[in-house]
Parts: C-alpha cells; sequence; structure tokens
C-alpha cells in the first residue's frame, strides 16, 4: 500500500503536491529525501494525527464512511461512501459529502480514483472504532456472528432484551462500543442465590442480575477481556448490532453538516462595547496599580520559578482583586515585557542562580506613557498570543504541588491556538452576539472534536479572561476586539507569506483596534472640582499632568470612570515637601478647579504653609557653645580658623562639619581654651594615654621545654610506617604501568587498544571493582597514566579512587586514551 | 458616550454631578438602591452595598432595572464586571424565605436546595434553626428569627421575610391635620409623607431626616398608619414630655392615652414613652424594666435618635423581629461604627434626605456655618505644649481667650436667641458668668429645666449656656445662633446635632448661625476638622474667620 501512495504522490502534478505540503507543512520538517520517503511519512502515526486534528466533525464522520466501507481489499469508493451517508433520517446534500471528500483527499488522507478510494495507513491505529463501531462480529465471536447472520433471530433477541440491558445497548451503539463492566458481573451467580439479587434498579422491576451478563449470555455483547477471577472486564458490541441499533439515526449516528447554530440574539452593539470600553479602562488601571504595588515591594522569585501564593495573594488584595484576576494581569503584564526579574541587591549567587525578584521593567515606564487604547491593546495583544494559561494558577500539577504566577508549569504551547479557536468561534458570529459558554463549547467541539476533546477548562477560562480584560463585553465580541483578532491573525499569515516583510504596517502607527477603542473611550480631562469636604473630583480620566499634580497635593480615595482625592494635612505637606509653595498651591487649585476653591481649604494650605519648615534638622559634626557671646564672634572672626567652616546657629553656638577632636585641636592651637562635652552636656576630661601592645606573658612560665625531643607514642609511629610501605609500593606499581597506557610506543605487534576498549575496560572494572592502569591527557597535553579503582562512569566523567593518595579523581572520559586492567 | 450626570467608579461609588440638567432624575433612579454617602455642593457620592441592593430587590425592582439605570446615566461605559457583580448579588436575595408554615410555624425555606445546605452547614447559625422539616424546609424558632436574619446577612443569602408583622393590639390614632383645640390646620410636608410610604412599604427600618425636620411628625404618622398601641423608646425625660406634647396636638390622642414610663413615672397606656436609660437600668444584675417590652402587645416600637440606641437596647430588639419597628435620626454616623447592627435590627434605611434638600424647599432654616479661630496667649501656649497629651484637648478647648469671642458673637447678633453650648462644665460656669447667662446641665432637674426653656422659648431669656444634655431633643424653635466652644472630641454627629438646634425655621425665614471657637494651630482645631466632616459632606461649608475680626476692626498693621 505504501508503495501505491508514493506512486499516487510521484503521480501528481507539482501544484497538486505543493498544495498538498502547504496543507501539511509538518511533511517537509525535515525535507524529505524522496518520494518513498514522503509517503512514509505521510502514513506516520504522528503526521495523520495532526491532520486529523483539524478536521471537523463531518469530516471525521465522512472519513469514518470511507472506513466502514472498505471492501476486502481495503479500498471504498464515492458512491459507497454517499451511500452510506445518505441512510440516516435526515440525509445531507451529496455535495457537501463530496466536497468533504474532496477536503479528505486534498489532505492525502484519502486517495486514488472515485471508485477506488484508498485510506492512508495510520488511521485504524489512531482511532480504533470508526464511527464508535465495533469490530464485525466475525472478527470477534463465532457465535455471535452466527447471531449476526440470522437478521430475524437477531431482532427477536434484541426485542426480548430487558430495559436495563437494552439502556446499556443503546449506550454502546451510541459509541464508543466498548465498556467496562464491574468484577465478577458476567459470573453466574451461585446456585440459589438467584433471589438474593439486587432488585434491578433501571426496570424497578424484579431481579434479573446484572444486564451485562445477560446481553453476553446471549450473544449480544462480547467480552474482549473477560475480567479474570473478580477482576473488571471490557465487553464490545459487534459492528452488526451497532449497525442495527442505529437504524434511525444512520449508520454514522446524527450527521450535522454546519457547526450547531447559536440561539441567542444579538445585543446591541454599542451596550456591547460600552461594556468592553468600561472594562478595558478598569483593566489599564488594575494592571496598573498592580505594577505599582509590585514596584512599592517587588515578589521574590521562587527557586522553583513563578512568584509564591502569599505574594500573589498580597498584589490582589492591594490591588482589590480576586487571586485569578490578578494572576491573569500578572501574567499578561510579563507576556507584553511590562515587568522583568531583576537580580536582588546584595544576593549571593548560589548554585541556582542568584535570588531574583519581579519587578516593573523599563518598558512600563513607555507604556505608561501612552494612551488608555494603546496600553490596553498592548495588555490584550500579548495575552492573545502568550503561550501561558493563567487558569492554571492555583491548580495543582502532577506531582501535587501548587502551580504559581509566571512558573515554568503554566507554560501550554497551545495556548495561543485556543485563544484564537474560542474567540474565532465568536468572531463568527452576528456582531454583539452574546452565546452562552455551553454553546461555544458546541460549537469548538463540531469544529475540531478531536482537537476540544478534554479542553472545556481551558476553553471557558479563555471566556472569562477575555471578559476580564474587555475584549468581551456582555458576553460578546467587542467591535475592537474583533480588530485586535483579526489584525492578530492576519499578522500570523503575513509572517507567512510575506518573508521579507515588505507589507510591514509603518512603525507608529496605532492598529485599527487602538482607534475603535479609542473612539470609545472618553477624552482626557485636565480640570477638577473641589468641594468643602475638601475632596477633588476629577470627573473623567485625568490627564497625565493633572494626575502627576495630585498624586502629589492629594490622596487618593476612589478610581474608576472618574477619580476622587482628598486635600488632607499630611497630602499638603508632601507637596510643600516636594517643592510646592503655599502660592503654587493656591494657584494650581485656581487653575485647575471648575468650581469656587472653598475657603477651607485655602485656610488649610496657609496654615500648614506657616508651620511648615518651623523646625529645621541638620547635621553637624561638632558644635561649639558659649554664654559669652562676644567669644564666640571672635571665633567667627578668628582668620586661622576659617578652615574649620562655622556657623552660627544661634548667638551662642557655633557648628562645624568637622569632628570634636579637630575642632579642639584647632582652637587650642588658635589659643583657645575648649573643653569638650559629652552628649549630656557634662564636661569630658582628657589626659594623655600612653599607648601600650596587648598583654604578654613571661618566657619563663612556658610549661614545655623546647629542648627536649618530641615524643611520638608506638602507634602513631605504626602508622607512619604502614604509610611509606604503601608509598613503595604504589611506586613500584607506578614504574610497571604498561606500555599501551604509559603512552609509549611499544615494541612488537601494536594491541589495538581503540577508545571504547578503554571504556569497555573501565565499565568491567566499576562492576568488578578492580583496580586499572588508565593513561589520559591531561590539562597541558602531556600523557599520564595511574593506577586507580574506578568508582563509576557517568555523564562523560570517570570517578576513581587513587588507592596511593587515597583521593577520589575524576576523569574526563574524552582525555582517557587506555585502560588497562592491573594483572 | 451619553454625557450623563453620574460616573460609575470601580469601587462601587457612583458619583453624581448635581449641577447636570439630568441630576434630578438620576437622583430618583439610583436612589432605591444606592446610599447617599456624602453631599457636598458639586458631586454627591452615592454608594452600591449588598445591603443595598438587596433591599432594592426587597421593594421590588430588580438586577436589570439597577443595571440599566446606572447605563443609561453613567457618562462613561460602565466596567462590565461590575454590572455582572451587581447582577449576582441582586441574585442572591430570597433564596432563602422565613414563612410562616401553617403547620410547623416560623420556617426557613429554600428556592435553592443547595443554599439552605450550605447554611445550615454554617457555625454562624449553629442553634438557631430547629428540625428539618424537609429538604427545603426547616423550622425556626421565632425567637431567633433577627439573629438569624442578620447571621444570614452575613453570610451573604439574605432571606426575604415572608413572615409579615403582627398587627398588635388595635387602638385608634388619627393625624389631626384639621387642627386641634382650635389650632391652625396643617398637613404633612410632602418629604414627611414619602418617609412614612417608604416606612410603611418595607414594614420596619430607618428614616433619617435632618434635626429640625420634624421627623416627630413622622413618628406620629407611622401610628396613625399602624392604628395600634405604641412604645416610643427616647433618650431622656424632656424629649419624652416635648414627643407628648406634640402628639397631643397633633393627633386624635388625648393625654390619659399616653403613658410615661421614666425613672419618676412608671404608666403603660396605649402608647406609653420610655427613656433608654429607665430600660437599660439594671438592679442587682438584671435589667428590670425588660418587661416593658411584653407589657402589652405593641403594634409598633419607635426608636427616637436611633444613632444613641445603647448596646443592650440592641439585644432585645433582636427578640421584637415580629413588630414594626422605625428608627428616627438625623446622623446615622455611630463613632462606635455600629450602624450595620441599627440597619439589620431595626431595618434598613428606607428613607434619607440631603440637608440642603430640605434647606431649599424651606423646611429647615439656611444655616451660615463659621470657625472662628483663636489665637491662644503665649502663656496659654506654653501651658498647651507642656500638657500632657490627655489633657491637651481640655486645655486647648477651655482657653479663657474664647471668652471675649464668645462675647462678642453674643453681641453681634442683638435681639436673637443664642445658645453657648460647650463640654466642659468649668467652661461652661466661666461663660455663664462672664455672660451673665443661666446654665443647663446633667445635674440641673427637670423642672429647673423646663422652666429655662419655656423662658427661652417665650423669649424671656436671650442666651442659655447649655451642655451636652442639650445636643438632642431639645425644641427650641427660636433659637437662631448656636455657639460652641467645646465638644466631646471628635465627634461629627454631635456637631451635626447641635446645628441642629437652630434649624427649625424661623418664623420670619431668618437665617441660623452656627458658630464653633477653636484654638489655633491646637488638637482643638483637628478635631474641629473631623468634627465638621459630617456637616461638609451635607454641603455646609464653613467658613473661617479669625478671632480678630470678631473682635473689633482691623489693627492698623505696622510694618
Amino acid at each position: 500500500m505504501s508503495t501505491s501512495l508514493a506512486d499516487h504522490l510521484r503521480a501528481l502534478p507539482d501544484e497538486s503536491l505543493a498544495a498538498l505540503l502547504q496543507q501539511r507543512p509538518d511533511l517537509v520538517v525535515p525535507v524529505p529525501a524522496d518520494i518513498a520517503a514522503l509517503a512514509i511519512r505521510a502514513q506516520s502515526r504522528v503526521s495523520v494525527a495532526r491532520a486529523l486534528d483539524g478536521l471537523d466533525q463531518f469530516t471525521l464522520q465522512i472519513l469514518d464512511a470511507a472506513r466502514l466501507t472498505r471492501d476486502s481489499d481495503g479500498t471504498s469508493s464515492v458512491d459507497a461512501v454517499l451511500g452510506m451517508a445518505t441512510a440516516g433520517a435526515q440525509p445531507p446534500a451529496p455535495a457537501t459529502v463530496r466536497a468533504a471528500v474532496e477536503r479528505l483527499r486534498s489532505l492525502l488522507l484519502l486517495y486514488g480514483p472515485d471508485d477506488r478510494l484508498h485510506l492512508v495507513g495510520g488511521i485504524d491505529e489512531i482511532s480504533p472504532y470508526p464511527a464508535g463501531l465495533g469490530r464485525p462480529a466475525a472478527e470477534l465471536d463465532l457465535r455471535t456472528a452466527a447471531l449476526c447472520a440470522d437478521p430475524a433471530k437477531l431482532r427477536r433477541t434484541l426485542l426480548a432484551a430487558p430495559p436495563s440491558a437494552r439502556a446499556i445497548l443503546d449506550r454502546l451503539a451510541a459509541g464508543p462500543p466498548v465498556g467496562s463492566v464491574p468484577p465478577g458481573a458476567l459470573q453466574a451467580p451461585p446456585v440459589g442465590a438467584e433471589d438474593d439479587l439486587p432488585p434491578d434498579q433501571t426496570n424497578g422491576g424484579a431481579p434479573t442480575g446484572s444486564p451485562v451478563r445477560w446481553l453476553v449470555d446471549h450473544r449480544l455483547l462480547v467480552p474482549v477481556t473477560t475480567g479474570r477471577s473478580g477482576g473488571a472486564g471490557t465487553v464490545e458490541l459487534p459492528r452488526e448490532i451497532g449497525l442495527l441499533l442505529r437504524r434511525d439515526t444512520g449508520p454514522l449516528g446524527p450527521l450535522r453538516t454546519t457547526p450547531p447554530p447559536v440561539s441567542a440574539a444579538p445585543r446591541e452593539p454599542k451596550a456591547v462595547d460600552s461594556a468592553g470600553a468600561g472594562q478595558t479602562m478598569e483593566v489599564v488601571r488594575q494592571t496598573e496599580s498592580l505594577l505599582e504595588q509590585l514596584a512599592v515591594e517587588p515578589a521574590p522569585v521562587l527557586r522553583s520559578g513563578g512568584l509564591g501564593v502569599r505574594d500573589l495573594r498580597r498584589l490582589a488584595r492591594a490591588v482589590g482583586l480576586d487571586e485569578s484576576a490578578a494572576a491573569l494581569l500578572l501574567e499578561a503584564s510579563y507576556a507584553a515585557g511590562l515587568t522583568g526579574e531583576l537580580e536582588l541587591p546584595g544576593a549571593v549567587t548560589t548554585r541556582h542562580g542568584a535570588d531574583q525578584q519581579v519587578v516593573p521593567s523599563a518598558g512600563y515606564e513607555v507604556w505608561r506613557a501612552g494612551s488608555l487604547a494603546q496600553r490596553w491593546e498592548q495588555l490584550a495583544r500579548a495575552w492573545l498570543t502568550m503561550t501561558r494559561q493563567p487558569g492554571l494558577v492555583g491548580q495543582r500539577d502532577d506531582r501535587d504541588r501548587p502551580i504559581t504566577v509566571l512558573s515554568p508549569e503554566a507554560e501550554r504551547a497551545g495556548a495561543p491556538n485556543v485563544r484564537r479557536a474560542v474567540l474565532q468561534v465568536l468572531a463568527d458570529l452576528e456582531p454583539a452576539t452574546a452565546p452562552t459558554p455551553e454553546e461555544v463549547l458546541e460549537v469548538l467541539d463540531w469544529r475540531a472534536p478531536r482537537r476540544s476533546r478534554g479542553r472545556e477548562a481551558a476553553h471557558r477560562e479563555v471566556l472569562a479572561e477575555a471578559a476580564t480584560l474587555g475584549v468581551t463585553g456582555l458576553g460578546a465580541l467587542t467591535s475592537y476586539g474583533r480588530l485586535l483578532l483579526a489584525d492578530v491573525t492576519s499578522g500570523d499569515e503575513r509572517g507567512t507569506d510575506d518573508p521579507l516583510g515588505l507589507r510591514a504596517e509603518a512603525e507608529g502607527e496605532p492598529s485599527t483596534a487602538v482607534r475603535a477603542l479609542d473612539a470609545l473611550l472618553p477624552a482626557p480631562v485636565d480640570h477638577f472640582l473641589v468641594q468643602a469636604d475638601l475632596t477633588v473630583v476629577v470627573p473623567g480620566p485625568a490627564d497625565p499632568t493633572l494626575a502627576a499634580e495630585l498624586d502629589v497635593v492629594a490622596e487618593h480615595e476612589s478610581a474608576g470612570g472618574a477619580s476622587v482625592h482628598r486635600v488632607t494635612p499630611a497630602s499638603v505637606r508632601r507637596a510643600l515637601d516636594a517643592g510646592y509653595s503655599a502660592d503654587d498651591l493656591h494657584g494650581l487649585f485656581r487653575r485647575r478647579s471648575r468650581t469656587p476653591v472653598p475657603q477651607g481649604l485655602t485656610y488649610l494650605v496657609d496654615d500648614i504653609a506657616r508651620r511648615h519648615g518651623g523646625l529645621r534638622v541638620g547635621s553637624a559634626g561638632a558644635y561649639v557653645r558659649s554664654d559669652d557671646e562676644a567669644l564666640l564672634t571672635e571665633v567667627m572672626a578668628d582668620k586661622r580658623l576659617e578652615a574649620l567652616a562655622l556657623r552660627r546657629l544661634a548667638p551662642t553656638v557655633l557648628a562645624t562639619p568637622y569632628q570634636v577632636g579637630r575642632m579642639l585641636t584647632m582652637l587650642r592651637e588658635a589659643g583657645y581654651a575648649p573643653v569638650p562635652e559629652d552628649a549630656t552636656g557634662a564636661a569630658v576630661l582628657t589626659r594623655p594615654k600612653a599607648r601600650r601592645a596587648p598583654t604578654r606573658v613571661s618566657v619563663a612560665a612556658r610549661t614545655v621545654d623546647p629542648l627536649t625531643a618530641p615524643k611520638l607514642p608506638m602507634p602513631r609511629l605504626l602508622g607512619v610506617v604502614e604509610q611509606i610501605r604503601r608509598g613503595d609500593a604504589a611506586a613500584r606499581a607506578a614504574r610497571r604501568a604498561p606500555a599501551v597506557v604509559r603512552g609509549q610506543v611499544p615494541t612488537g605487534p601494536v594491541p589495538v587498544h581503540s577508545h571504547t576498549d578503554a571504556l569497555a575496560v573501565l565499565q568491567q572494572a566499576v562492576r568488578d571493582k578492580a583496580l586499572v592502569w588508565v593513561g589520559y591527557v591531561d590539562a597541558h597535553g602531556a600523557t599520564a597514566s595511574r593506577l586507580v579503582r574506578p568508582v563509576s562512569i557517568g555523564a562523560g566523567y570517570l570517578r576513581a579512587e587513587d588507592e596511593r593518595t587515597e583521593m577520589l579523581h575524576t576523569f574526563a572520559l574524552h582525555r582517557i586514551t587506555a585502560a588497562v586492567l592491573e594483572e | 458616550m451619553s454625557g450623563g450626570p453620574l460616573i460609575v467608579q470601580s469601587d462601587k461609588t457612583l458619583l453624581l454631578e448635581i449641577d447636570h440638567p439630568d441630576a434630578q432624575a438620576c437622583r430618583m433612579a439610583i436612589a432605591p438602591f444606592a446610599e447617599l454617602e456624602r453631599s457636598p455642593e458639586h458631586v454627591h457620592t452615592y454608594r452600591l452595598t449588598p445591603l443595598g441592593l438587596w433591599n432594592a430587590r426587597a421593594a421590588g425592582h430588580d438586577a436589570e432595572a439597577v443595571v440599566d439605570a446606572l447605563i443609561k446615566y453613567s457618562r462613561y461605559p460602565v466596567p462590565h464586571a461590575l454590572l455582572v457583580d451587581v447582577a449576582e448579588t441582586m441574585d442572591r436575595y430570597g433564596r432563602l424565605q422565613l414563612a410562616n408554615d401553617p403547620a410547623h410555624g416560623l420556617v426557613l425555606r429554600a428556592l435553592d436546595r443547595v443554599v439552605l445546605v450550605e447554611v445550615a452547614k454554617s457555625k454562624k447559625l449553629a442553634g438557631m434553626l430547629g428540625n428539618k422539616i424537609d429538604d427545603d424546609t426547616i423550622a425556626v424558632h421565632p425567637s431567633e428569627r433577627g439573629r438569624l436574619k442578620q447571621a444570614l446577612l452575613k453570610l451573604g443569602w439574605p432571606a426575604e421575610d415572608l413572615a409579615g408583622y403582627v398587627d398588635g393590639e388595635a387602638h385608634p390614632i388619627e393625624l389631626a391635620e384639621a387642627g386641634k383645640d382650635g389650632r391652625k390646620p396643617w398637613t404633612l410636608r410632602s418629604y414627611q409623607r414619602e418617609a412614612v410610604e417608604a416606612f410603611w412599604a418595607g414594614g420596619s427600618g430607618v428614616v433619617v431626616l435632618p434635626c429640625g425636620a420634624g421627623k416627630t411628625l413622622v413618628g406620629a404618622a407611622a401610628m396613625a398608619e399602624a392604628k395600634a398601641t405604641t412604645l416610643i423608646l427616647v433618650t431622656n425625660t424632656v424629649a419624652g414630655r416635648q414627643w407628648k406634647r406634640e402628639l397631643i396636638a397633633r393627633t386624635s390622642l388625648t393625654e390619659e392615652e399616653i403613658g410615661e414610663y421614666s425613672g419618676e413615672r412608671k404608666e403603660i397606656r396605649p402608647v406609653t414613652i420610655a427613656t433608654y436609660q429607665v430600660l437599660t437600668s439594671r438592679r442587682g444584675g438584671a435589667f428590670t424594666h425588660l418587661d416593658l417590652f411584653g407589657a402589652r402587645d405593641w403594634g409598633l416600637v419607635v426608636y427616637d435618635e436611633v444613632h444613641l440606641l445603647p448596646a443592650p437596647i440592641f439585644r432585645f430588639t433582636a427578640d421584637l423581629q415580629a413588630r414594626r419597628r422605625l428608627g428616627l435620626t438625623a446622623t446615622l454616623v455611630r463613632e462606635d461604627g455600629r450602624e450595620g447592627d441599627v440597619f439589620s435590627l431595626i431595618g434598613p434605611k428606607r428613607y434619607d434626605a440631603p440637608w440642603k434638600d430640605i434647606e431649599a424647599q424651606g423646611w429647615i432654616a439656611p444655616a451660615e456655618c463659621t470657625e472662628v479661630r483663636v489665637t491662644l496667649t503665649d502663656a496659654e501656649r506654653m501651658a498647651y505644649a507642656t500638657a500632657e497629651a490627655e489633657e491637651r484637648y481640655r486645655m486647648a478647648a477651655t482657653a479663657r481667650t474664647k471668652l471675649p469671642v464668645v462675647r462678642a458673637l453674643v453681641e453681634r447678633h442683638p435681639g436673637e436667641q443664642v445658645l453657648v453650648i460647650g463640654a466642659y462644665i468649668d467652661q461652661l460656669h466661666q461663660l455663664g458668668e462672664y455672660l451673665d447667662a443661666p446654665i443647663v446641665q446633667g445635674s440641673t432637674t427637670n423642672k429647673e429645666r423646663e422652666r429655662l426653656f419655656d423662658a427661652f422659648r417665650s423669649g424671656e431669656l436671650r442666651t442659655l449656656v447649655i451642655s451636652k444634655v442639650g445636643n438632642f431633643s431639645i425644641d427650641l424653635p427660636e433659637a437662631a445662633v448656636a455657639i460652641q466652644v467645646s465638644g466631646t472630641f471628635g465627634s461629627r454627629q454631635e456637631e451635626a446635632q447641635r446645628l441642629g438646634r437652630v434649624l427649625r425655621p424661623k418664623a420670619d425665614g431668618r437665617q441660623a448661625h452656627f458658630y464653633t471657637v477653636v484654638s489655633r494651630d491646637t488638637i482643638d482645631t483637628e478635631y474641629a476638622a473631623h468634627r465638621q466632616r459630617f456637616l461638609a459632606e451635607q454641603g455646609y461649608a464653613y467658613t473661617i474667620v479669625d478671632a480678630d475680626d470678631v473682635l473689633g476692626p482691623k489693627l492698623p498693621t505696622i510694618d
């Protein structure tokens, strides 16, 4: 079959072949050597599975039809497929079936002429039960085959099945056709114990024993792996019976040529955009305060990567978010390059690298300067394309450890595709249609059943995240969200289609999504309203300069569409400290306020300003004080003391930046008589102090006489002797090193001691714990040899014990030239 | 962008710009579910709280209406998450119901079985729930009704109370709007009517109206609505007598039908007025007058000045959940932060009106608030600087320098009734001597008080010095000027109540004046700022003047 596929490929025109490769790009990585290799690869399990993953439910069903209609030589025909597909109650149009067949052909899952359709190999391995039907009875059990061969009897048996058994049959007929049975279910109850059977719950009637046992007894189910002595077993429904049970729906089960419809009526597009835009403002503001929080108190990176649970909780609480939303924003802002790792100040570099913490990056500054819409777009774009799944944060991994935010465990390569698939479902609907999550999941399940199965949780997360980020509003995709999605998707296609980037957009041009969002967002406001309770209300998003001014002069109270600040004594003091004067503050309020400035505020500013700076604090090295003001004036005027840079703090106090000692010396040299005082004001008396070395002990006090010889105890002497003997033995041994090992050219026939032989010798030696001569090239290129006892080999290194020096040596394996067992 | 008057903040506050043409309509739309938090001159602040949203649900507003109102009036896009949160919060209301079962009495019934299972497991409800009647119903002992509702509220699953109220012992009460005993006819003011209607529709709750806006009449109208025996709880005996006077004048009740239950008299009549003090007095560790609550089958319990409700009364009130309860106050700020308990035990806020609105309608006198700053003498400053921390406020507040300023202020308003209010008895005595005015303080007998107040009302007495006893419930309609010299530290409600003393509308529509004299650069100024916060939030802008400007023409300055 493989040869015929290769032949088929060979016969294809170049364009068709290229089209095939475009649809299945994995076939050319790496480029196959010839057509035969391509054919083999096209039938490989991985490649076929990948091709199947992208198919929708209907196409897969048509493929199943082709599989079921294979005749004895393994080929099918378009007519047979058509016949099977249209056998059901609501047959699809033949054209759609043909189109599906063409699609399968273009993917090289089917090939050959219409009347001899071949299936590519590998499909049966990937999904063993075509269309959810079991194997033919003939392959399973001869007696069942006999039953199937007699349609009348089969029908009678089926009709005789008790309702509970019938329910099992129907479930298996809908697929998959195998089911597991509890241990012992297939065994007959002990004779005489039939009455002890539990009542039949499905029927509510008399006990009939296990319905599965009934079915097996009547040959309607075939045990595949019998539950041996009480173990769980598996039963399979033969294909013929499955088809019989599917009389109403058709052999392939219910067929659906289009995705399941969405019942939700479109909402008002303006309402959707408005709700989404409100959310974008919110999410940008939350991200900013999250990152500000991170700047104030950076979060340390755990050894295992990511931020600790406690840090996440702290950040979330500070911003007023729940943890999952905070995790989402942290992940998105990290992906957008707004945060980065920084080594802890004074961190010690350990084996794991230096301790790091996550702080806002330089990119954050740029981001903060952008408009609301631009900031949002940067976040949303990062979210769309990041290979992370923030929904995993807080769950536990395979080893039951919690997955933390920004940790490697939350990395999912498929995440961008999942997001795009989900949002594409919304984008394909009428604008402003808000389907329920269940409806979205159903559509996804139809579009690519093989891909979406088992990812329902991830899909729901995407919908929730999109709502949090304002990509959707009221459950529907917003207009700007649609533009962003189209932009990101086309960006990917452009990347493949336009290798030189010729069609790239002009730098700095805001994208269409930004422009659309900009139109929805309120314009920045440059004024505020001041009220008698000293609150300052900015009735809209504050313009950056206004926001910066308010940050200094008022406390932040509430944020959102507008912002509320309160002027407090502390905030006025802060403004004065920052260099504002009282007049500046009055001017600021007058200029920015749309309402008359309340008198209370004016008073507050004046009051604080009056007292501001009433106390002055500075540092000095020393001071001079005297009750005699004239004396201090004299000191001030003394030219010899100019170097002290004296400053008169008060009529009776002078201060200098220099230390007390220097001041004293200079004053004394100049002929004054200063007295130093301590912190309490008491005079410090000084007397000259002689310098002395630390106390030492007299020689006479020593207890040991240096002239007597040291005494060696016997055990120690014996130890010395043993050491000498061992050294001698080792020295002699060294002389005995085999020639090959010593690296000398041996005389006579050259024994073949290749590197691999050396390795074999060493491995044997490790096992035997034998001594080995190892010849090796040292770091300077010189050859050397050593007698060692190998301990282990691994990671390119030999670890061995040198008996002579009792040390553990490590030899790089590639440096070892030879190894010989010691005779 | 609709350009509406409302701005929705992410911390669930709503900012209403009142100069906007749609502001009034917007206020009507959001008032049912948002609580008015501050109402200064330009931007009013409302807050969305779970409690407020649930009350709106109880009053028949659904989440969709709330969301619509927010979207309709919002100037900027409303964050989607906030709308979702509003809908989810409102959805939690009414999953549980308290109802009267014909067979089992009071029961907790679930429309959502999972919620019942969740709350039944909670430790906070331990002991409140009785036997399980079926999967959806659990019996509740009637005495636990209040506590259960409170606990369910804390768990976030407020129960809809369908058990209703007992009618109580019927007693005919009518409003005497036609005039009684030759008095002039009168009608209930519009906001009083609205307040009573809101209260009656809700069954129980608190009505917040400014001082002087006629809260007594709201109580009287509620009684006329209930037509049942009524227990009225007031702060002190004088206030109780005022209630009595007012009730006799404004309703069909006669002197014989109203009883006074106080330290002096213990009368129990169809309408009984009791003081908090007598109810909370104990003998041998037991509350001896609790029987009053069960003395009659009261159909209505009125709590006057509910912001002063003492803690033991809270506990008694929890047992009164089957009776209609009406709380009256001007300032629902409790310095002990127990506003939440007032709401859950007496009932949610049913009516609230910004002070300035009532003023604009002419029902309370317009008032001008002035803070007079006194500069301490050097000697006083020195004494203040070296005083112990706990003595500092007293030192600053009772500075002698304030005396001439107070006299100058009194002289500024010749011919007007002036109240001088303070907290420190020594200071009041000094003032009394200095101004030659009588003093009303805690030790003054009720008889003497009545005499002095009567003299003041009649205009015989022009200046009266009162201590903290005058903070509440004294009705001195003609007082037009109040001068505050010291207070209970930074108490916001005290400041508001004191302003309230001068807010009764004057016969000639005169303006009221409220002065607070503070010592500059001391802790007195800081407390004053805190005290003024409530009024500032109600839109009363304080003007600050220097004591020197009060004392006389400005001295020419010499540079």
